[in-house]
């Protein structure tokens, strides 16, 4: 059974990476056949750049590097808005009152995308690292609320009235009935968090910056080196695909009793 | 009607156990103009397994969970050994209709839940869900997460669930409702088997007037909306009861009549 399983999962790599060459393949041929030629570098090209940048610094770090500190922006400005996403969503889905307050405010900010906030960003933060902080933070924050306050109204109300009458004080019932239930939610939100996080800082720091992801993608623009901009772009989907998994790993932990029964 | 109940009651009570574990008294609920449940009064002996039978809609659930004040109730209250009931003071049960296991608890902690809200130390967390665990045949299952069980296997978790904490008092509102006839037989009879081990008082709710005779010691029959009590017949046919005995059909079909003739 489980061989089976495993042979399939081989089959299925294979054909992956048989669709993945092609592409390179056809790609490679229009550029050396056709005018394609003229706007796009050769993919060997590429992926040698790729290899050489991740050791030879690109601007004054190394290709690593930069993807490093996008990271870690997005990490700053992801946490921060995880954290408070979480804290607003649960109170405005637990509490009448705070989704009265909250929701005309926040429905209002909530269709703005992240990048939109970048102009008054940079005049209230300058270009430092707190403006980029701030556009992520914008970028996320939202998709966070969203979910884990559908997530804590949808708590089964039986559950709830099966802990009370077993004795539960409020407190007892938030954190092992409410929070558990909503989990999933929040971990919904936080994965379109992250990655609408990393796009955000993508935009920041194509906007302004000195290092960064977004910043070879610029550079290379501003050069005419179409090498460095796919390399950059190259970079970017590598990362985003990386985390995509993590939080999926993450998820599997945390919510398995959702996937498997035992 | 009321007062001849509690005559009646008074005799019943001084030939078997004197002890009366629950006085209800003038229970009164309406949502709005709609009023559910008239005036309702009636005592539970201690140990006693009692059915309260009534026509589909005329409030059944309502009532429970006005007793268990998931519900604010307009009038009336509930007495547990002579006090108002007190969730986190009395040891009560409730199982309810719907299953609720929570999901994200295997069986074992889903077991022990109401056990930890009431702040039992460890070790008799650890023995008393392997008694009950034992006692109800869900040993094999206990790291096993809800997803895995059938709809039988849940309820048979929510009551090891409630047996647990050892209740003074078990209210069940057709728990069996959902499940087929011969899984339905099975868990009857266990149910007979924790009651008669343990000797805790049962309140249970249903609208199967076959259920009604086989389990209960006494019959509450309610009239429809807003629901009073109509009849009270004491049931004492020895068990294990047979539902072809001519007892056992003339007592049901007695039940039929006064559900239908109101």
């Amino acid at each position: 059974m489980k061989r089976v399983f495993t042979k399939e999962k081989v089959q299925m790599a294979l054909w992956g990476i048989i669709g993945l060459m092609s592409i390179l393949l056809i790609w490679q041929i229009s550029v050396m056949v056709t005018s394609l030629g003229r706007i796009m570098p050769e993919p060997i090209e590429v992926v040698k750049s790729f290899l050489i940048s991740s050791i030879k610094p690109v601007g004054r770090y190394t290709l690593l590097q930069h993807m490093l500190f996008s990271l870690l922006r997005v990490f700053v400005g992801f946490s921060l808005s995880g954290v408070s996403g979480i804290i607003l969503g649960i109170a405005m889905g637990r509490s009448k009152t705070i989704n009265s307050i909250a929701s005309p405010i926040f429905n209002m900010v909530r269709p703005i995308p992240g990048v939109a906030w970048i102009p008054l960003a940079i005049l209230w933060f300058g270009i430092g690292e707190t403006t980029k902080y701030f556009i992520i933070f914008m970028g996320g924050f939202a998709q966070v609320v969203v979910n884990t306050m559908s997530g804590a109204r949808k708590v089964d109300k039986t559950l709830v009235g099966a802990a009370r009458m077993l004795g539960a004080n409020k407190r007892q019932e938030f954190f092992r009935i409410v929070i558990p239930s909503s989990v999933p939610y929040i971990f919904a939100g936080l994965q379109i968090s992250l990655s609408t996080s990393w796009m955000a800082v993508l935009a920041a720091e194509m906007v302004s910056s000195y290092k960064g992801s977004g910043w070879i993608i610029i550079t290379g623009m501003n050069n005419g080196n179409t090498v460095q901009i796919l390399v950059g772009m190259i970079s970017i989907g590598v990362v985003g695909l990386g985390l995509a998994n993590l939080m999926r790993i993450i998820e599997r932990r945390l919510c398995s009793w959702r996937i498997q029964g035992q | 009607m009321v007062n001849n109940n509690t005559i009646e009651e008074e005799k019943i009570t001084s030939v078997q156990s004197p002890e009366v574990k629950v006085q209800v008294r003038g229970l009164t609920k309406s949502f709005g103009d709609l009023l559910v449940l008239d005036d309702v009064s009636f005592d539970v002996r201690k140990g006693e397994f009692l059915c309260i039978v009534g026509p589909t809609g005329c409030g059944k659930t309502t009532f429970l969970n006005s007793l268990t004040k998931l519900y604010t109730i307009d009038e009336g209250e509930m007495l547990v050994d002579g006090e108002p009931m007190d969730l986190k003071k009395h040891d009560i049960a409730y199982i309810f209709q719907e299953y609720s296991t929570m999901s994200w608890l295997r069986v074992d902690e889903n077991v022990s839940f109401g056990l930890r809200i009431k702040g039992y130390p460890e070790e008799v967390i650890k023995e008393r869900v392997d008694k009950v665990l034992k006692m109800i045949g869900l040993d094999k299952y206990r790291h096993y997460y809800p997803k895995k069980l059938s709809a039988s296997m849940l309820q048979r978790v929510v009551i090891a669930r409630a047996f647990a904490v050892e209740p003074e008092l078990l209210l069940m509102d057709e728990p069996y409702g959902q499940l087929d006839l011969q899984l339905k037989y099975k868990l009857e009879d266990e149910l007979l088997r924790l009651w008669e081990k343990t000797g805790t008082t049962v309140i249970f709710i249903t609208h199967n007037i076959e259920e009604a005779v086989y389990l209960s010691d006494r019959i509450l029959v309610l009239t429809n909306k807003p629901a009073k009590i109509k009849e009270e017949l004491i049931n004492d046919l020895p068990r294990p009861r047979d539902i072809a005995d001519p007892k056992f059909v003339e007592l049901r079909n007695r039940v039929t009549e006064l559900i239908k003739w109101w």
